[in-house]
């Protein structure tokens, strides 16, 4: 089969199509064969990624007798296929294709009466392969000479005869799929890749009530849109609000991605939402209608005579279709002629909303389809496409919308929570009594977003009557009644893979199970009792006998830590609207290792049986069953949405993880030959038992039944010891003394503390008064630079480096020094002055001794006092000739005209006078003196980490006036947001600095034993690669003299590889331990494939073993962005991803995980409050 | 928001990319070099949709900007081979009918480069530990992990 290149529509010569005439203008194709012999075969249900368009394409050249290769099916294309509703329920094969099929049939039959009139053989005598029809005499003539230059149009008819089955050649047999070639070498496959010339970039902001669609505030809770809040984005074509649809479109996607980021919009705040962290309690109080789909026997008399009554409630959760790519849609807005690129499940009933959301006639949409990332039910792609439509339509020209996996996560509608109570019991022989059977299913068909957002349709949920999907046992009770309670959805729901019948299943499954178990009979004879379908009873014989399954009437205790177990379950998937139609049938046996101590489940294998009747392309539904298997293990064991106050809180995939490679089972597909039967969809059918054959499986194993999935850690073990945890957990040490925290927060408003300053600093003034005032030192005229050497301005330029003093003078994105930056600091905000050399703005007209004065005894020009954010204090001890050529080397620079905004100081440090009071009891103004006991390497060390390098600016801690406090040297301190961790034996680091790692340190900014710099700490080592290598060792041996731990590199290799191993995450034990697996462990785990850039281990991380959890809260709020240098690799920002209580979570978790020798963490949640209103 | 030209070599050929320096490296491939193989999934490095070969280590386009790839060698799934001449791990997925959707096998297939480069001869374990951070929604691991193992040259048709 050809591949789909283009949705053409017309060709140079004539054409034979077969076509169902709708109306008097609409007809609609369904095949299509030219005079150059090429078919076309349109259907109007799309490949959902299953492989659908492969087995069409079999259909078509199986019935018309033409090689596969010659067959181009297109799909999903409005203005070309029919008309065939949406890609759901597996009924592409089953249902969808019959007319396909038939028109296939019937173009053959009339090609080949044309062949026999032309050969003038009877047709009975003729055979076709590929198209060449043949007589016995070995004439032939091909369809493109039967067509020539025609135009035949043959109306649909129903009574067409198609191929016998034993006579099929293609269909049946295992062909490749047609798509794979060009998905693997990246061609335009996708609509994400779709390019139209003139495309705009679009991304929409979404309402605060994340994943919520029915309710007053939907499509009303927008207050206003700050344009100029994106007005520095270059390229932002609109802003476009309608009711709650917000979007931005910009000419480049990073553009329209910061806008949207960025954009200030004002929402009122959202009223209480249903809370769902009880599911049950939710589901309980949702109104709702019952409806009585079957009332057979004497239900209550059976169960009040029942010999063992047994009343159970199963819970399913709210999960994801968790597509992988995220929605992603292009529309092209032209008056009359209006095309939208979709990745849709239903293009006509998409294209019907598109119409009703812009106003326009259907006639003029054009939807056509390109393939998406892979869902399982209704996603966000009809979303997106309204989205782009309504941006399009805004700026005139085509938008292409791409969804974040934020937007994907908490919009996409929700295959919902269900709630099944099954009221029932044991007869006297042990059978069931009756069954009786209520299922809530709070789910519908979640409208189009832009139609609720914009106000087009109103916000009051439909109630859709979807939750009957099997919802009637296979088992043939004598006594059974099953009631579906019909309801709205309480957040933005609707159908995903198994739609309602797979929570429903669960509970049959698990019921009878149940049953079985307090009967004392095998679990599969116990079924077979009530199972009366021939093909059913078939299938669970087969799988039993594949599977080796030995009776099991009884329950064996199973010993030791881990213990395994095995379950079986079956279903015949019924959808459709009641009383619907089934599927394949499947039956599954899992088996299951359960760690009793971690509460870990492993599905280990399953056996996954499956009629499916003719199978069109066998290997392709051996993939689906192997797909079905794998995505429904991953739901049963980990899938749950997370919601925060009713709203939808899991937004990336540390929040909502699926199953990881190394978890898959083992599948062993038995698919039992039934091609003489009519196809039955096999999309979803395989999911079906999943969940109960798990649950059933970990009660052979436990003795523990679980009615609720997930079977995550917490719920297993909940089950298995209680409330109280498996093991005694160590109470946490006691929080060490909570450290003063002024200077790390700005602005602190703290009384006390601040009468104390004004006292200490009015008491120091009677000293301060004697240095006063400043004299001012005469303006000179720039000095000319060229009197200074190359060399000594190049020395000076090393030295501005060490200094950094273009840090804090420099803007970010600015001209280099300058200023202009504003300086946070306790007191107030300090604005960085320009140091360029301009003479009215800048220091051009600074003397020499202008310069040193200010450097050392931080006086300004003109004689003002300087604040201490400018360290002075240790640029005092700077060398003559070191400040010499900083002169120099500022001198040399390109003047620029700038003037730093004025100070934004509070009382009463906005008087600069009192600074000389400061300086007096604080200030030495000396310079360096070595200490001729230690060595060279020490002393140019200690030069240079003290006077320029100033570390102890931030690595010290500082008194109530913020001084350095000199007898905790180095021990650690805070610098804009961010610990300056204790650089002396006070480290908090479990592998003690080395010089080695230092020099590393410094050198590269990242060292294997503590990680990379980040924060603050990067810009100054990337600022050190200016100095040579020796003055950086030097730097390594001056500030290792203050470990007093010996180094051993053997030994500290080792020590780091034991905490390495023995912090491994093995289980996922927690909300904290899964997003650690989802977001963090591709970059931090130890021993992974190695990805480029450094791999930082969390376990020696300094961060993680510090007494203050900022820089880890900083790191995974802010990422980092602007590492020592690109070979280090970056880390992204969580802070739009997670919200406070997942990295709270996640937080406490890596504390806990990777320093499990220290305390818990204290005041996470404020800090993580306080982090993210920084900047930093 | 200064914009100088930035310089990369993207499937051996250099290009000149004028993007504010802090754009990931994704969306200057798929928007200013038109490549369809490296795809966005979730802009945090987690999916591994977005992976491409820099200096011939897998990396997370979407998380790396595009100011850090200068000067560096870039390969995307375009660079491996193309349909008439593909390269042996896209081959293999290719016979192994490793996908559904498909929207993962960019990541799938170059985390499998980038994987036998360092260990030519994998065992089922270590290419699963390998694709640990690949996500595949559709549930293509079995096809996926033979199409490693096929790549890998250690699977023989004897096994199938």
């Amino acid at each position: 089969m050809a591949s789909p290149v283009s949705n053409e529509a017309e060709r140079p010569s004539g054409s034979l199509v077969v076509v169902r005439t709708v109306d008097e203008v609409t007809s609609e194709t369904f095949v299509r064969i030219t005079a150059d012999g090429s078919v076309t075969a349109y259907n109007g249900h799309v490949d959902l990624g299953t492989g659908i368009r492969t087995a069409l394409g079999q259909i078509v050249a199986e019935e018309l007798d033409v090689s596969f290769a010659r067959v181009v099916v297109v799909l999903g294309d409005t203005a070309l296929v029919p008309n065939q509703g949406a890609t759901i329920a597996s009924e592409t094969i089953q249902i969808t294709a019959v007319p396909l099929r038939k028109a296939a049939a019937q173009a053959r039959q009339v090609l080949i009466a044309r062949a026999a009139e032309r050969l003038e053989l009877p047709a009975s005598e003729l055979r076709i392969e590929d198209g060449l029809v043949r007589g016995h005499d070995n004439r032939s003539i091909s369809y493109g000479e039967l067509i020539g230059g025609e135009t035949i149009r043959l109306e649909l008819a129903d009574d067409v005869a198609v191929k016998a089955v034993g006579d099929y050649a293609v269909v049946g047999h295992s062909v490749p799929r047609v798509d794979l070639p060009a998905k693997t070498t990246g061609e335009l496959t996708f609509v994400h890749d779709v390019r139209v010339p003139g495309m705009l970039h679009g991304r929409v902001v979404r309402p605060p009530y994340a994943g919520v669609d029915a309710g007053p505030f939907v499509g009303t809770s927008l207050i206003a849109v700050d344009e100029t809040s994106v007005r520095d984005i270059p390229g932002i074509i609109a802003v476009v609000r309608i009711g709650d649809f917000v979007g931005v479109v910009a000419e480049r996607e990073e553009n329209a991605i910061r806008a949207a980021e960025q954009l200030n919009v004002s929402w009122k705040p959202t009223p209480a939402l249903t809370d769902l962290a009880d599911v049950e309690t939710a589901l309980r109080a949702n109104p709702s209608t019952p409806r009585t789909l079957i009332d057979k026997g004497n239900v209550d008399a059976a169960i009040s005579g029942a010999a063992k009554p047994m009343q159970r409630t199963y819970v399913w959760p709210y999960q994801m279709h968790a597509s992988i790519g995220p929605s992603c849609a292009v529309a092209d807005f032209q008056d009359g002629n209006i095309r939208v690129w979709s990745g849709t499940q239903n293009p006509h009933l998409l294209r019907t909303d598109l119409a009703l959301l812009i106003e326009r006639p259907e006639s003029e949409i054009d939807v056509i389809r390109l393939e998406a990332a892979g869902c399982y039910g209704r996603n966000c792609a009809d979303d997106v496409t309204a989205d782009a439509l309504l941006l399009s339509r805004a700026v005139g020209r085509p938008v292409r919308v791409q969804l974040t996996r934020e937007q994907e996560h908490a919009w996409e509608p929700k295959g919902t929570a269900q709630l099944i109570d099954v009221n029932g019991g044991l007869d006297a022989d042990g059978g069931v009594a009756a069954y009786d059977l209520a299922t809530r299913y709070p789910s519908n068909a979640a409208p189009t977003l832009a139609l609720l957002l914009t106000g087009r349709i109103s916000p009051e949920p439909a109630v859709l009557q979807m939750g009957d999907r099997t919802a009637i046992p296979p088992y043939d009770y004598d006594h059974m009644r099953v009631v579906a309670h019909d309801m709205p959805p309480i957040v933005r729901a609707s159908w995903f893979r198994g739609v309602s019948a797979l929570p429903n299943t669960f509970a049959h499954e698990s019921y009878i199970d149940e049953a079985a178990a307090e009967a004392g009979i095998d679990p599969i004879e116990y079924r077979l009792r009530y199972l009366k379908d021939q093909r059913a009873v078939d299938l669970v014989n087969a799988v039993a006998e594949r599977a080796g399954w030995t009776p099991r009437p009884v329950r064996e205790e199973k010993d030791g830590e881990v213990v395994h177990g095995r379950g079986f379950a079956y279903a015949l998937y019924v959808h459709s609207k009641f009383p619907g139609y089934g599927a394949a049938w499947s039956a599954w046996i899992a088996d299951v290792a359960v760690n009793k101590s971690t509460g870990d489940v492993s599905v280990t294998r399953v056996v996954a049986g499956q009629d499916s009747g003719l199978m069109i392309n066998p290997d392709g539904v051996r993939h689906q069953i192997q797909g079905n298997v794998i995505q429904s293990t991953s739901r049963a064991l980990m899938e749950e949405v997370s919601f925060e106050r009713g709203t939808v809180a899991a937004r990336e995939w540390g929040a909502y993880p699926i199953i990881p490679f190394p978890d898959v089972p083992k599948i062993d597909v038995l698919m039992l030959p039934r091609q003489d039967q009519p196809p039955l969809g096999v999309g979803e059918s395989a999911s079906v038992p999943s969940a109960a054959a798990i649950a059933n499986a970990i009660f052979d194993a436990t003795g523990v039944r679980f009615r609720e999935p997930p079977f995550t850690s917490e719920r297993i073990l909940k089950g298995l010891h209680g409330d109280a945890p498996a093991r005694p957990q160590a109470l946490p040490a006691p929080a060490p003394p909570q450290r003063s925290r002024i200077w790390e927060n700005p602005f602190a408003k703290r009384a006390g503390i601040f009468a104390t300053i004004a006292a200490v600093c009015t008491a120091a003034i009677g000293i301060g008064t004697a240095l006063l005032p400043g004299r001012a030192i005469a303006p000179i005229a720039r000095p000319d630079a060229s009197v200074y050497s190359a060399a000594t301005i190049a020395r000076g330029q090393q030295l501005a480096a060490l200094g950094n003093c273009a840090e804090c003078h420099t803007t970010i994105g600015g001209v280099l020094n300058a200023g202009g930056r504003a300086l946070q600091t306790p007191f107030g905000t300090i604005y960085a002055t320009n140091i360029t050399p301009d003479v009215e703005t800048g220091i051009g007209a600074w003397s020499y001794p202008a310069f040193e004065r200010a450097m050392r005894d931080g006086l300004h020009r003109g004689g003002r006092q300087l604040y201490p954010a400018f360290p002075y204090t240790h640029y005092a001890k700077t060398s003559e000739a070191d400040l010499q050529a900083l002169y120099a080397y500022l001198m040399a620079q390109p003047a620029v005209r700038a003037t730093a905004p004025a100070n934004a100081l509070s009382f009463p440090f906005n008087l600069r006078p009192l600074l000389a009071g400061w300086n007096a009891l604080f200030h030495e103004g000396r310079e360096f003196k070595p200490d001729p006991a230690r060595s060279e390497a020490w002393n140019r060390g200690a030069y240079l980490v003290e006077s320029l390098g100033h570390c102890s600016a931030c690595h010290s801690p500082r008194n109530a006036l913020g001084a350095e406090r000199r007898e905790a040297y180095l021990a650690g301190g805070f610098a804009e947001g961010w610990e300056a961790p204790a650089l002396t034996s006070l480290s908090h680091a479990p592998v003690p600095w080395s010089e080695d790692e230092l020099f590393a340190y410094l050198r590269t900014g990242h060292s294997r034993h503590h990680g990379v710099a980040a924060g603050p700490m990067a810009p100054i080592v990337r600022d050190l690669k200016a100095l040579p290598d020796q003055d950086i060792r030097a730097m390594a041996v001056y500030l290792n003299s203050f470990n007093d731990t010996a180094t051993d590199r053997q030994a500290q290799d080792a020590l780091a590889t034991k905490l390495e191993s023995a912090t491994q995450v093995t289980v996922a034990s927690s909300t904290g331990a899964r997003l650690y697996q989802g977001a963090c462990a591709v970059c931090h785990e130890v021993g992974g494939l190695p990805l480029f850039g450094t791999r930082p281990s969390l376990a020696l991380n300094s961060n993680l073993h510090s007494a203050s959890s900022d820089n880890l809260v900083q790191v995974i709020l802010h990422g980092i962005t602007e590492p020592v240098s690109s070979d280090l690799g970056y880390m992204p920002a969580f802070r739009n991803s997670m919200s406070d209580t997942q990295v709270e979570e996640l937080v406490t978790f890596l504390r806990k995980q990777f320093a499990p020798d220290k305390p818990a963490w204290t005041g996470v949640r404020e800090t993580i409050t306080r982090v993210r209103a920084s900047t930093h | 928001m200064t914009q100088t030209p930035i310089r990369l070599t993207v499937n051996g050929r250099i290009h000149e990319i004028t993007a504010a320096g802090d754009t990931p490296l994704l969306y200057v491939l798929r928007n200013d070099l038109a490549l369809n193989g490296p795809k966005y999934g979730c802009g945090l490095g987690e999916c591994g949709t977005c992976t491409v070969l820099i200096d011939g280590a897998a990396a997370r386009s979407c998380v790396f900007p595009v100011s850090g790839c200068a000067g560096r060698d870039i390969v995307t799934l375009e660079g491996l081979g193309t349909r008439e001449a593909p390269d042996v791990v896209q081959q293999a997925f290719i016979d192994e009918q490793a996908a559904q959707c498909g929207y993962c096998l960019n990541g799938m297939i170059i985390t499998t480069k980038a994987l036998l480069a360092i260990n030519p001869r994998p065992t089922e374990q270590e290419a699963l530990a390998a694709l640990r951070y690949n996500l595949c929604r559709c549930g293509t691991h079995v096809e996926i992990l033979r199409a490693v193992m096929r790549a890998s040259g250690q699977l023989t048709e004897a096994a199938d």
